[in-house]
């Protein structure tokens, strides 16, 4: 594969939330609005690259049976500095994500990166497919909020959509998410048949 | 044998080196966290004992639960004859939807809220999360096209708003109005009442009950040694 198909393949061929179906629990949680879509993505892709870059320049040195371990090690690092980061400099969008800001330690795109991809591949290989992965996670997390910000709180970059409109909340709760979640797949899947 | 102390040091210098950097990490970023967290309380303070001087904050054990309040002061009355007139701020909590709904609330000396500020909320965003939300007329649409937002336009978030005036000593009622407008204050005065934010009459109880917990705070605030000095 080309260094630019690494890239790419997270958006659409192994899109991390969409075909790999990894990584939900945070995704439905915090597409309640666009900017916490936003900040989640930057948050993550930030984990996952760095997480990548230093799972493969460690990839030689680390015995196979105690690599879950120090992949977790190199990853729960790079979410604290996250947080700590966000806790002092924006304040209002760690406490919006809340508990989801550390729960990244325990996302399953980034271990599942470092475990299939980047303990194979090199540095440069890591980073494309880190950064590929991290939009794929973004532009899925983009859709989900757009839908259910706008008809669950009438509302878009937290500003009043239509005045006077009563919003259907059930769209900002867990089952908008299911919803909306589905009908992408649905029409993933339609335009993919299509294809082939 | 040798294997598992080879993995062993391994480990260990990885987490050696992951230690040290986030050491260094927090060092920096710990400051800034203390200050914004200053931040907050300050413009909190100014929200709900609005012009008063405010003095240092103390904290108070009450039912068990450590309380932090502040005094404040203020000089009031025509220019011939001034009285200083002290209020307390002080942080009180109840259990929403979410977590605890944090709040600061200020009181004068008869239990009459000065102002409500929530701190710390995690309650569904577009219905219990409305209690931090500010009316705003400035739409989407709107901004797209260039409208600006109304500087004259009130900042305080609109369910906050509401408590200012009502009295703590009785019990404060939730109605069912829909959203507050500045036309339904003297009405809601009148019954010591708030109305609900619409869907979600949890949070809304919650603050209320919280601040029907600041009766107690104030009785116990007002014995204390500083709060004293003006009944002479």
């Amino acid at each position: 594969m080309s260094n630019f198909q690494e890239f790419t393949k997270g958006l659409w061929k192994k899109n991390p939330i969409l075909v790999l179906a990894l990584g939900l629990c945070p995704t439905l949680a915090v597409t309640t609005s666009i900017s916490n879509a936003l900040w989640m993505t930057l948050a993550a892709t930030f984990v996952l690259v760095c997480s990548n870059i230093f799972v493969s320049l460690v990839k030689n040195f680390v015995p196979s049976h105690i690599r879950i371990p120090i992949f977790i090690t190199i990853i729960a690092s790079f979410v604290t500095i996250v947080e700590l980061t966000l806790k002092g400099f924006q304040p209002e969008v760690y406490k919006s994500l809340g508990i989801f800001i550390p729960l990244i330690v325990v996302n399953c795109i980034i271990l599942g990166r470092a475990e299939e991809f980047a303990s194979k591949n090199g540095v440069a290989a890591s980073i494309l497919d880190g950064l590929g992965m991290g939009l794929g996670f973004g532009v899925a997390l983009f859709i989900l909020a757009f839908f259910r910000e706008s008809l669950g709180a009438n509302k878009l970059f937290g500003l009043m959509l239509i005045p006077g409109m009563e919003p259907s909340s059930a769209m900002i709760l867990a089952p908008g998410a299911f919803i909306t979640i589905s009908m992408m797949l649905w029409v993933m899947n339609v335009i993919n048949s299509r294809k082939g | 044998m040798t294997n598992i102390g080879k993995s062993a040091i391994i480990l260990g210098i990885i987490t050696f080196i992951s230690a040290f950097l986030l050491s260094h990490v927090m060092r920096i970023t710990y400051p800034e966290i203390v200050r914004q967290e200053k931040e907050k309380e300050k413009r909190a303070l100014a929200l709900v004992l609005p012009g008063y001087k405010i003095g240092e904050k103390k904290k108070m054990n009450i039912n068990g639960k450590e309380t932090p309040y502040w005094i404040g002061e203020k000089e009031q009355g025509k220019d011939g004859k001034k009285e200083k007139v002290r209020g307390i701020a002080f942080i009180t909590a109840s259990p929403g939807y979410g977590e605890d709904i944090k709040s600061m609330v200020g009181l004068d000396r008869n239990g009459t809220i000065l102002g409500i500020s929530i701190l710390e909320q995690l309650e569904t965003p577009g219905l219990g999360a409305r209690c931090i939300e500010v009316a705003s007329k400035l739409t989407f649409f709107g901004f797209i096209f260039g409208e600006k937002a109304d500087e004259e336009e009130n900042q305080t978030p609109w369910f906050q708003e509401q408590f200012r005036g009502l009295s703590i000593t009785k019990k404060i009622k939730i109605l069912k109005k829909g959203d507050w407008n500045p036309g339904m204050r003297k009405e809601l005065l009148k019954e010591n009442a708030i109305s609900a934010i619409t869907g979600a009459t949890i949070t809304s109880r919650a603050v209320v009950k919280s601040l029907n917990r600041g009766i107690v705070v104030l009785e116990k605030i007002k014995n204390t040694p500083e709060a004293k000095e003006d009944n002479k």
